[in-house]
């Protein structure tokens, strides 16, 4: 915590060093409409996506099928965590489609505790799907109305852009723990579609800073690859991930590292973009 | 060697203190710096609960008195208008973020914890940065509109490829239910699609505009295929001319793409829009044979909505008053056309009655007037 804590501070000098050495753009360009419009595209393919295969996984909790609702809970949600960077435009449903239970009072028997993770816990904790199909009903429905919300929303540019920073900064900050899926240990499916999804912002904006940040998007090229052949190492033949116990020491190390660089760096296109 | 660059970094954040509190750093954070506010979180609330601070850019110092990580938030409704994740157990952190009047919620700590308020009351700081256009502002709009020109030209393109089939397989009825699915959403992204004029004239040519009329080997395109199935009841010929409009739609889409749009463009297209079909299409009628027409202006109000929706964004802290006067005019002329929808749909164009007609043209000139007067107002220097 105190690592994060001054690795904050020393990230706030950085960004305000950077405006005054005048590398940051005015204003923002006319260039950006194209990424951002291609961005909310990727979003929302995601979402219909998620809208397949939540109704296959609630289907099966719903049907008493343990065993293939286990098997669907990770691939599920990786289009979910594709779309977290910009989760802030949609919080009511991100709190309840995917809360840990230690964001409540009373923990995994809080009344509150709703979502992937309440559903993840039944399965895996309790092996069973006893009591889940409430919690299942309500998380088809939660992934239908974020579907459709998506379709009306002007998505915010500075949320857009800033968003591959705020959600690197989460997985360093809190997910590299394996607090997320604790139940499950599917936490490396998760980490590889937080990466991509992070990636795809960072791939669309790359071509309006690579003439004149050269270094920065070689940097940054690097850390994505360092990151995705660390996960690489972890990948199962089925396309899926080994679970998170699996994970060396060292191999954590290095995505915690990775992650954090990535975290500020990436925090810096905003202000390179003019939308600081 | 990174912390001499820190230091050096460090050196002259001091030295610029003051250059810095006047830079524009949205929701970065601002360590050092003086707040307008604390507010400490303690394991079951924020302390104060209730604040209330004057518009414009606001610093809060955030304070952990809990015994585990938080974050804190202003929410505006769903979305989350500021944040910092992650502050840990005895430490403080200072947020800063542009406000607009309005009542805000702040989270604080857990989940399960009752939310503070935060009102934010008027003033001049927050009422200048409301009223001043810039392009930031038209960003998401714009993007928003592409995601439109992308999504319906793509809509437009899979209908025609249906209708393509139909006429492939021979089935009239079919072809007919097809053709006039396929329109749609051409109607929808019509505003700027007609701009691109070499295309429109192999995708949408009326007879009535060409030396030969019906005969005349340049009337191709969706009103050509129209003539075939509704005047002539029959599908002879059309397959050829199916094939073509698949073919120009989908160049269509891949300049769409490729054209730049900026602000000005943005709000003239759908003035524009309303005043053509409001001088032509609605006197004369645009589908001779069809006479779907209604059908149609649903969809061309759509198109004209969707860009109307977008530029009200900008407008309404600029001219509150056009902005809702644009938004009745929109939300009238939807009345009076859904005014003449019957239990089996819209009447074919033929039986509208001349009055009604008048009705419609007042309701879209009425549009664009106000359009026109919001132009130069988000027009930017």
């Amino acid at each position: 915590m105190v690592g994060n804590f001054l690795r904050s501070s020393a990230l706030a000098i950085v960004l305000a060093s950077g405006t005054a050495g005048g590398a940051f753009a005015a204003d923002p360009s006319l260039d950006l409409v194209a990424p951002l419009a291609e961005y909310k595209i990727y979003v929302a393919e995601n979402t219909a996506k998620l809208v397949e295969d939540t109704k296959a996984f609630t289907d099966a909790v719903k049907a008493g099928d343990v065993e293939k609702a286990k098997s669907l809970f990770a691939p599920t949600r990786t289009s979910y965590e594709k779309i977290e960077p910009i989760a802030e435009l949609f919080s009511d449903l991100d709190v309840s489609m995917d809360a840990r239970a230690d964001d409540y009072e009373k923990a995994e028997e809080d009344p509150a505790f709703t979502g992937f993770h309440r559903i993840e816990y039944g399965l895996w904790e309790k092996n069973s799907t006893e009591g889940l199909a409430e919690y299942a009903d309500r998380l088809m429905s939660d992934v239908t109305t974020l579907n459709q919300r998506i379709t009306d929303l002007t998505f915010p540019p500075e949320v857009v852009v800033g968003g591959a920073a705020v959600l690197m900064e989460e997985v360093a900050a809190t997910k590299i723990s394996g607090e997320e899926d604790r139940y499950s240990r599917t936490d490396l499916w998760d980490f590889d579609a937080n990466f991509a999804g992070a990636q795809k912002i960072y791939e669309l904006l790359r071509p309006l800073i690579a003439e004149n940040e050269a270094e920065f998007v070689t940097k940054v090229d690097g850390n994505f690859k360092d990151v995705a052949d660390v996960l690489g190492k972890y990948r199962t033949p089925e396309g899926g991930f080994v679970s998170y116990e699996e994970l060396s020491d060292a191999d954590r190390n290095v995505l915690s590292t990775k992650v954090n660089t990535l975290a500020e760096d990436l925090s810096t296109l905003r202000g390179k973009l003019g939308l600081g | 060697m990174k912390i001499a660059m820190i230091a050096a970094a460090a050196l002259a954040v001091a030295g610029l203190g003051t250059f810095y509190a006047a830079t524009r750093q949205n929701q970065q954070a601002t360590q050092g710096q003086t707040s307008d506010r604390t507010v400490s979180i303690s394991a079951t609330a924020c302390e104060p609960n209730e604040i209330t601070v004057p518009g414009g850019r606001r610093s809060f110092e955030i304070v952990n008195n809990s015994d585990r990580p938080i974050e804190w938030e202003i929410l505006n409704g769903v979305l989350v208008v500021a944040e910092r994740e992650n502050i840990a157990p005895g430490f403080r952190v200072t947020l800063a973020a542009q406000l607009q009047p309005g009542e805000y919620q702040m989270t604080c700590g857990l989940l399960s914890n009752p939310r503070g308020t935060l009102t934010v009351t008027a003033s001049d700081e927050a009422a200048a940065e409301a009223s001043e256009v810039t392009l930031r502002k038209f960003l998401g709009p714009l993007s928003e509109y592409r995601v439109y020109l992308i999504l319906q030209g793509k809509a437009a393109l899979t209908a025609a490829e249906a209708l393509q089939g139909a006429i492939a397989s021979g089935n009239l009825d079919e072809a007919r239910a097809a053709w006039i699915a396929a329109r749609l959403p051409y109607r929808r992204i019509e505003p700027l699609a007609y701009r691109i004029s070499d295309i429109e004239n192999n995708i949408d040519p009326r007879a009535a505009y060409l030396e030969g009329r019906e005969a005349d080997p340049a009337f191709i395109g969706y009103h050509r295929i129209e003539y075939g199935l509704f005047d002539q009841n029959s599908l002879d010929g059309l397959a050829p001319v199916a094939d073509r409009l698949v073919a120009d739609l989908t160049l269509l889409q891949d300049r769409l793409k490729a054209m730049p749009l900026d602000p000005a463009l943005l709000a003239s297209l759908p003035g524009d829009m309303a005043t053509q079909i409001a001088e032509g299409q609605i006197p004369q009628g645009e589908n001779a044979y069809a006479r779907n027409d209604l059908y149609e202006l649903e969809a061309s109000l759509d198109g004209i909505g969707k860009l109307t929706d977008l530029l009200r964004g900008v407008l309404a802290p600029v001219d509150p008053a056009l902005e809702q006067e644009i938004g009745k005019d929109l939300d009238d002329l939807r009345a009076q056309l859904a005014g003449l929808k019957g239990p089996e749909g819209y009447p074919p164009y033929d039986q509208v009655s001349d009055a009604q007609k008048t009705a419609l043209t007042e309701g879209l000139t009425r549009l664009s007037a106000a359009l026109g007067r919001m132009q130069p107002l988000i027009g930017m220097n």
